[in-house]
């Protein structure tokens, strides 16, 4: 069945978009092995955490310079999508510590009930982890969009005060905020249908405190979260990058 | 600008006082709430893997209902890797259920985990509307219907399990694409188009997946997706998180080539439909990259866990993957064929539809 899929997507990507969806294509393939190699070396020992943040550098490198070059244009992109990380990492990794959302529910149960639970490796950092990698698809997205948008902008009208671009990167990242928050809800929400088929009767009291039901929302709401922050950060570094100033001058602002 | 200072600051505030609350709201719990005090551990066992399991002696507080300020103690177990199970650390709060006369312990359900949704939820909230103002608020509705639509069909499906799964998302799922579409772009020919390209665009890609999965998804592992026991109608099940997985990608892109139509229409009323095509094609190029590899990122890692375990416990990767990252893999991949198909269809009706009203109005004039 996949083998097939694989390929009707390559002809598609190929109708779509001749060379460019042959990059695409094997850009996306290339994302995929990532994340494989992600799981391996998690399998063999390496920290969870550590690896997450490395695998989110190399997919940002990847679908950033790879499908779009390198330009002004591209580097505030992934400057922006960099400081993100940090900000969402930071945020994950206290909230996913106390709310301690690590390891499996008793759903999963019927499907690793008979694998050894012992295997000397932290599940609250793989699931840190696992949230990071996840969110790093729409962190790119959004930014490359702001950043895309914000050139056309300077293209058009290259006497543009940088305040001026700043907004117009602000605008273009409400227009698109809704329909990201829409795509991202409905990618999420879909396989998670079936926990509420198996708790039917649940009390709101014991759902929201539920483990695989805020791992869940946190997810969501962390995904959301980074789509967001991606905005004005990528709007404000591209303000920079692209009128060919420094991103830190505060000095500048003083006088 | 003050006037907007004076907001932000009524935010700021009004998000502090929430969250003050959901750390104070006991009283509204009908479930014993244990607030943990004192935590002993004792290293139990260090077995072959070197994982070691640890019993700890918990004490800690009532903090509502009836026996409110009974000191309790209990015992709990986890292991260091804590794949199922859970550390009980100083501060936490814990949902027990308590003995008749409240003197004993006699299960730890759940930990009181509300609060960082909310904390969350408030931060996502506030982002915002600081970020996106007026637009914001738009987005806020349309996520909130979208939520309330998802909880409907849910209770729907729960009160009459024998309704037929798929049909009720689908009918579901067309509503999600007219009221979020509608909601955040307002009633315009713009709207139209994006709702027409989507809904039809839904329709052949789902049905391409579901002829694929007809003639060459018999050889799929379907058991090995979560909750599928609880599923009857398993098939139909699966399908529906196909159909669900792709639905906002797709109206995404239905709206981005139709509002870059129009607005290309807009700033030049006499642009020749050739050149509309040739540009649609150039704003599709770039979306769909970037959009497929939402998809995975989004959709695929939620198999890591499970993989990963399976990876540990010495089960071969290609075996691993096999069992379970094959569905997710499959899921994943129709709704980028679908992303893929979305963009040449939304580009035919979003022209045709627009084009077409253009012409309506150059007459009219």
């Amino acid at each position: 069945m996949n083998s097939i899929l694989w390929i009707i997507l390559f002809f598609l990507l190929l109708f779509i978009g001749r060379q460019r969806g042959v990059k695409t294509f094997f850009t996306f393939l290339l994302s995929m092995i990532l994340i494989i190699t992600y799981i391996i070396l998690m399998a063999l020992g390496f920290n969870a955490i550590t690896l997450a943040l490395i695998i989110c550098v190399l997919a940002s490198l990847i679908s950033i310079f790879m499908l779009n070059g390198y330009s002004n244009k591209t580097k505030s992109a992934f400057i922006g999508v960099m400081v993100v990380l940090f900000i969402i990492f930071v945020l994950i990794y206290i909230i996913g510590k106390r709310a301690k959302i690590g390891g499996f529910g008793d759903e999963a149960l019927e499907t690793i009930g008979a694998f050894n639970f012992d295997i000397n490796y932290n599940m609250t950092n793989v699931i840190i982890g696992m949230f990071l990698v996840s969110a790093i698809g729409t962190i790119i997205d959004t930014s490359i969009s702001v950043a895309t948008a914000m050139n056309e902008v300077l293209e058009n009208n290259p006497k543009i005060k940088e305040k001026e671009l700043y907004k117009s990167g602000m605008n273009v990242g409400a227009d698109i905020l809704s329909t990201t928050i829409n795509t991202l809800y409905f990618a999420l929400i879909s396989t998670f249908i079936g926990f509420f088929m198996w708790h039917r009767t649940i009390s709101i009291e014991s759902l929201i405190n539920y483990k695989v039901f805020t791992q869940n929302i946190i997810l969501l709401l962390i995904t959301f979260i980074a789509s967001i922050l991606i905005i004005p950060i990528t709007s404000f570094i591209s303000s920079r990058v692209l009128l060919n100033k420094k991103i830190y001058s505060f000095k500048k602002i003083k006088r | 600008m003050s006037k907007n200072k004076y907001k932000i600051i009524i935010m700021i505030v009004i998000s502090l006082l929430c969250i003050i609350f959901v750390y104070n709201d006991h009283f509204l719990y009908k479930t014993p709430i244990l607030k943990v005090t004192k935590v002993e551990n004792k290293l139990e066992s260090t077995d072959y893997n070197n994982e070691e399991h640890y019993e700890q002696t918990i004490t800690g507080i009532v903090m509502n209902g009836k026996y409110k300020g009974n000191v309790l103690k209990t015992t709990n177990r986890y292991s260091k890797s804590l794949v199922y199970g859970d550390k009980i650390e100083k501060n936490d709060e814990l949902l027990v259920k308590l003995s008749e006369n409240g003197k004993q312990i006699i299960n730890i359900d759940n930990f009181k985990r509300d609060k960082y949704i909310a904390i969350l939820i408030i931060i996502f909230f506030d982002l915002i509307l600081l970020i996106a103002g007026k637009k914001g608020i738009k987005t806020l509705i349309s996520f909130i219907t979208n939520v309330l639509l998802t909880v409907f069909a849910i209770l729907i499906f729960n009160n009459n399990p024998s309704i037929n799964m798929l049909g009720l998302y689908f009918i579901i799922s067309i509503i999600f694409i007219i009221f979020s579409l509608f909601i955040t772009n307002g009633k315009s020919k713009k709207t139209l188009s994006a709702i027409v390209s989507s809904i039809i665009s839904l329709l052949i890609s789902f049905g391409l997946s579901f002829i694929l999965m007809q003639t060459y998804g018999k050889n799929l592992n379907i058991w090995s997706m979560e909750y599928i026991d609880v599923v009857h109608d398993y098939y139909n099940y699966f399908y529906v998180c196909i159909l669900l997985c792709g639905l906002g990608a797709i109206m995404d892109i239905a709206i981005t080539i139709s509002s870059s139509l129009n607005e290309l229409i807009e700033k030049n009323n006499k642009i020749d439909k050739k050149d509309l095509l040739k540009s649609g094609k150039v704003i599709s190029k770039d979306i769909v990259g970037t959009m497929i590899n939402v998809m995975l990122f989004t959709c695929f890692t939620s198999v890591i866990p499970t993989v990963l375990l399976a990876l540990k416990n010495g089960m071969p990767l290609a075996s691993a993957l096999d069992f379970y990252a094959d569905l997710e893999l499959t899921i994943v991949l129709c709704n980028c064929v679908g992303i893929a198909l979305t963009i040449p269809i939304s580009l035919f009706i979003s022209i045709l539809i627009l084009n077409n009203s253009r012409k309506a109005v150059i007459k009219h004039e």
